[in-house]
């Protein structure tokens, strides 16, 4: 392989993304911000849920609990109603996302036998809110209860060392706050600095498309040295935003940083060859631009957005997408990043994955030189 | 390799399209050193010809070698010794005229020490030299087809193919152009140029027409203007469509070809016929601007032989 | 006028079907890749790897663990021994959770004044599973602690308050995930196909040299526009429909409301992301720079779909802002519609907004690219 006549591609495409002021600011800083919307629409952390109650019962002990479910920031009280029909009302319009309908006999069943139904009618459509406003409400019912039967307990003179029998200890390692940002941002920093591989989809369908390719093939060039060339120089804005990237995303979001960078440097370098060589192979099959980007929006931005575990683990996914999510550069990235951000591991860790990304990247290479024919039509 | 070897022959060269037989059992032996024209009608298969000749395109059938190599199975070897130039603009609109020869300087492997100079010697001999820093798109149509020639000479081959290379070009840098290939032929690169132009056809030492993917004459310019017999007749009247009518019921007219308001006329002996269809025009009350004997011109035989082969 | 419309139309579709990649993609890819998305994405939490560590070995201790596995959303995934393949697994991301169950137990269980302590460590850096695996393991705790409970206080259960909270999901009677996330998938993919089809359409053109043609032939600018919007109109709307027929064969997800009312609205919303669409395509000198246009503005949108987090918990000014957005609307309408079976006279603020934004953004991009194009 000439270098060239690799380093000539390079300076040619090099120069062709320079020369396109409008383009080339999309294309590094696309990544970025993408990054900065992607991090606030995803990683809200959730209060203020409203909720309605309708309380039949009316006594101290109801406005008690009504009280202990609606204290704090988690769940704010919308609406004090006096009928279902109101209630469907609220929810109807997504005025509120959960009511709590207290029975007539709440105060009287709470020490019976059979207890009392608490009724939680939650907005379904809410994947969030809906799910949050049911843990909460659960919880807050818990403690009522218990703080009832202590006291019950202490009047009695029984002295319950913890309602509780089971004391969890609960430990968090490498997120303690169990923030969705800190380890959501890695992620989404692992699906935006792949984002290069749209661009190099594009870049031989764009020759097609200019007519350019046909004087490219009249030449000795090898088809190695057209595909490698082409691919560097869209390494380098990979690279480049390899860098800015995590800076943005310490300094603003204030993710930690617990592993080594020049680790990250070169885990990222193998990633982008992995990802950039998955784009060529599309730019490869594509005669026009059109076609290479649909393609690359739905091989490469859309799974690597939901299928390679950064929102939704990969096992429970079932068996024929986890063996796809494999194949994904991305899913491979996502654990480096996250390992090097939060866990703070190194290479003796994060080996196997470096070892995949690269496999990956020779076989897409080796798909998208043995597909490429120097011949037109 | 000897000089007596033709440097391209094809044996039976075929290509098919899809259900189109785009070129057709091709078997055409050009030594060293000629220009060979290529002439046609749209659709007769000279730009596949010419691709096929590039290793641009799979051979459906027969095989071809060229400089030496087969092209079936050596067709890396042969782009290194041949510069091709595409019908359509092909080169990078935003890189500058020195750009783009650079780029293509280090695709051909050209040696560094003698780039420098050869360069400017094209560029010179392109007429280019003032454009050197302009971006390629900013350059007219003909600058762009001469940085196209500029950019095929740049490793200096022994093969050019040119695909219409003064097609939409205005006449001034036409004549220049065909003078630096005049200037390549002299110096012994051979050249294969396809060309929709008659007058350039002339000024090629053969000329190869094609219809419908076949090669259907193959002959030096003088020898195909023979393959029509007869004289040419012009005139210019006034009414052309009544004068065709007129004409065709004449005796000794060969063939009545149309050019605009021109009728070109194929007759058995000019000094007969001549005052004859002056006299039947007189008769008919028709008045016409000018008639005269003329030289056959190729565009004239190929017309004839184009028609011949639809029949 | 009409007839000419038509011609460009018809032009507009010969051009596709010479490329018909492009629509074949959008369509069937688009649709195969929300069926693929959806089913990965549409499950509840499950099979996410746990550890244990027993130090007890006792028949409390395989309580507790056959009742975490019965819950689904746990996988066994190893038995260890010693806190260092803990550290390991952990380290490697290979669970997501462990459970170190100290030695004593089941003694401590079984005897009055006994303190039964489980040890649980979570994996932070999978933040959404560890919240699951924490909820599971809490829910399981509580279950064991309230039998042993009940036990250790003998049979007074008249002095006990069981306290059911019963849950009855209002809309979604079998908690199904793919009832919360389909839609938004199927919005996202919408738009980004009409968003993407549209931006072509001029940018495309001009890159290629090809408007310049356009521009001199007697069409006028508006009727240029109408002929390019139709074939994507109607690769959208046919989308839009395949997309919905598939969602609701495949996983279920119902159309509780109208669903005239729905593909009426659907329409409408077409025509706004349609008028973006063609904006971009116009101040987009290449397809690339399109694309990437497509590709932010898309994202922007999805930020307000509330796909993870509700609108109502951002802060106020993007909340403001979300009434802006045509997506929000349209999210909120079809879940509406499809989920809720809500009518008109719930939903009348969103179809309002929409229908004023798609006014404002319609005649803006109109004169725009009418300005544009002369």
């Amino acid at each position: 392989m000439s270098f060239r006549h690799l380093w000539a591609v390079t300076k040619k495409e090099i120069n062709h993304i320079l020369r396109d002021s409008y383009t080339l600011f999309l294309v590094l800083f696309t990544p970025t911000l993408l990054l900065l919307f992607m991090a606030y629409a995803l990683t809200v952390d959730l209060k203020n849920i409203p909720i309605a109650v309708v309380d039949y019962d009316r006594s101290q002990i109801s406005r008690a609990f009504v009280h202990q479910i609606t204290a704090g920031q988690d769940l704010d009280l919308f609406a004090h109603v006096e009928s279902m029909d109101e209630i469907e009302h609220l929810l109807m319009k997504g005025e509120i996302k959960a009511a709590v309908i207290i029975s007539p006999k709440f105060s009287q069943d709470l020490f019976s036998l059979q207890g009392v139904p608490l009724q939680v009618i939650i907005d379904g459509t809410e994947p969030a809110s809906g799910g949050f406003a049911v843990d909460h409400i659960g919880l807050r019912a818990e403690e009522f209860i218990n703080d009832m039967l202590k006291e019950q307990f202490e009047r009695r003179g029984v002295s319950l060392a913890s309602l509780q029998p089971i004391d969890l200890r609960i430990r968090t390692w490498y997120n303690p706050s169990l923030k969705p940002r800190n380890d959501l941002i890695p992620g989404l920093i692992s699906m935006v600095l792949g984002m290069p591989a749209l661009s190099v989809a594009l870049t031989m369908a764009h020759e097609r498309e200019h007519g350019t390719m046909e004087q490219l093939m009249s030449t000795p060039i090898r088809r190695t040295e057209l595909l490698l060339g082409k691919i560097f120089p869209y390494l380098l804005v990979g690279l480049t935003n390899v860098i800015l990237i995590p800076a943005l995303a310490m300094v603003w979001f204030k993710v930690p940083f617990n592993g080594s960078f020049p680790l990250f440097f070169f885990l990222s370098a193998i990633f982008l060859f992995a990802i950039l060589s998955m784009g060529m192979i599309i730019g490869v099959f594509m005669r026009t631009q059109a076609a290479a980007l649909a393609l690359s929006f739905l091989l490469i931005f859309f799974p690597g957005f939901f299928l390679t575990g950064i929102f939704f683990p990969i096992a429970s996914m079932p068996e024929i997408m986890r063996m796809e999510s494999l194949v994904l550069p991305g899913t491979h990235y996502a654990v480096i990043t996250r390992g090097i951000f939060l866990t703070g591991i190194g290479i003796e860790t994060l080996w196997p994955y470096a070892i995949m990304l690269f496999g990956l990247g020779i076989v897409f290479t080796g798909i998208a030189v043995l597909f490429f024919r120097k011949k037109l039509g | 390799m000897e000089t007596d070897q033709p440097i391209i022959e094809t044996r039976d060269l075929t290509r098919d399209y899809k259900e189109i037989k785009a070129v057709v059992s091709l078997n055409v032996s050009i030594p060293s050193g000629e220009l060979f024209g290529l002439v046609g009608p749209d659709g007769a298969g000279k730009t596949t010809t010419l691709r096929l000749l590039a290793g641009l395109l799979d051979i459906s059938d027969g095989s071809a070698t060229i400089a030496g190599f087969d092209l079936a199975t050596q067709a890396e070897e042969i782009k290194s010794r041949i510069g091709y130039m595409a019908q359509q603009f092909s080169l990078y609109a935003e890189l500058t005229v020195v750009e783009n020869l650079l780029f293509f300087a280090d695709l051909y492997d050209v040696d560094t020490a003698v780039l420098g100079e050869r360069m400017n010697r094209l560029l010179a001999f392109a007429g280019l030299t003032d454009f050197k820093k302009r971006r390629a798109d900013k350059l007219s149509g003909g600058m762009q087809k001469k940085l196209a020639l500029a950019c095929s000479l740049i490793h200096e081959p022994e093969i050019l193919l040119l695909d219409e290379p003064t097609t939409g070009v205005d006449p001034i840098s036409r004549r220049e152009f065909w003078n630096i290939l005049t200037e390549l032929h002299l110096r012994g690169t051979t050249i294969v140029v396809s060309t929709p132009y008659m007058d350039e056809a002339d000024r090629c030492s053969r000329v190869g027409l094609m219809f419908e993917g076949k090669m259907i004459m193959c002959d030096e310019p003088r020898q195909i203007k023979k393959a029509v017999e007869g004289d040419l007749i012009i005139i210019r009247p006034d009414d052309w469509q009544k004068a065709y009518k007129l004409v065709n019921t004449l005796r000794g007219i060969h063939e009545v070809q149309t050019y605009g308001g021109s009728l070109h006329m194929i007759v058995d002996d000019a000094q007969k016929r001549l005052p004859e269809i002056q006299k039947a025009f007189k008769k008919m009350n028709m008045s016409y601007k000018d008639a005269r004997q003329a030289p056959t011109r190729m565009e004239e035989v190929f017309i004839s032989l184009i028609k011949r082969m639809e029949e | 006028m009409l007839k000419r419309i038509w011609s460009l139309t018809v032009k507009e579709f010969i051009h596709l079907r010479n490329d018909w990649w492009l629509p074949v993609f959008m369509l069937f890819g688009g649709v195969l890749e929300l069926l693929l998305v959806a089913w990965a994405t549409s499950r509840p939490i499950s099979n996410l790897p746990l550890m244990i560590l027993d130090q007890d070995q006792s028949a409390a201790s395989r309580e507790i663990v056959t009742a975490l596995e019965k819950t689904g959303t746990f996988s066994l995934y190893a038995y260890v021994q010693s806190f260092d393949e803990i550290q390991d697994a952990l380290d490697r991301g290979k669970v997501n959770a462990v459970i170190i169950i100290p030695s004593g137990f089941n003694e401590a269980i079984a005897t009055t004044g006994g303190q039964p302590t489980l040890a649980v460590i979570l994996n932070g850096a999978e933040s959404i599973p560890a919240t699951e695996a924490l909820r599971a393991i809490e829910g399981v705790t509580r279950e064991i602690g309230e039998k042993i409970f009940i036990k250790k206080l003998g049979l007074k259960s008249q002095d006990l308050a069981s306290f059911n909270p019963s849950l009855r999901v209002w809309f979604n009677e079998s908690l199904s995930e793919a009832y919360y996330t389909t839609p938004a998938e199927l919005a996202l993919m919408l738009e980004f196909t009409v968003l993407l089809f549209a931006a072509l359409a001029f940018s495309r053109e001009r890159e290629l040299g090809t408007l310049e043609q356009l521009l001199v032939m007697p069409f006028t600018s508006l009727e240029i526009i109408i002929g390019k919007s139709i074939p994507v109109i109607i690769i959208g709307f046919f989308d839009f429909i395949l997309m919905l027929t598939m969602i609701h064969f495949a996983f279920g997800v119902p159309v509780r409301g109208s669903i005239v009312l729905l593909l009426v609205l659907a329409f409408g919303y077409l025509l706004v992301e349609l008028g973006k669409g063609l904006v971009i395509s116009v101040i987009s000198r290449t397809q690339h720079q399109a694309f990437l246009l497509v590709l932010l503005i898309g994202m922007v949108d999805f930020m307000f779909t509330g796909y993870a987090a509700p609108v109502e918990s951002m802060p106020k000014v993007l909340q403001t802002i979300a009434n802006i957005i045509p997506a929000h609307h349209w999210l909120v309408i079809v879940r509406g519609i499809m989920l809720k079976g809500s009518g008109l006279d719930i939903l009348w603020p969103n179809v309002l907004a929409l229908a004023i934004l798609g006014l404002i953004i319609g005649s803006a991009s109109l004169i725009y690219i009418r300005r544009a194009l002369d």
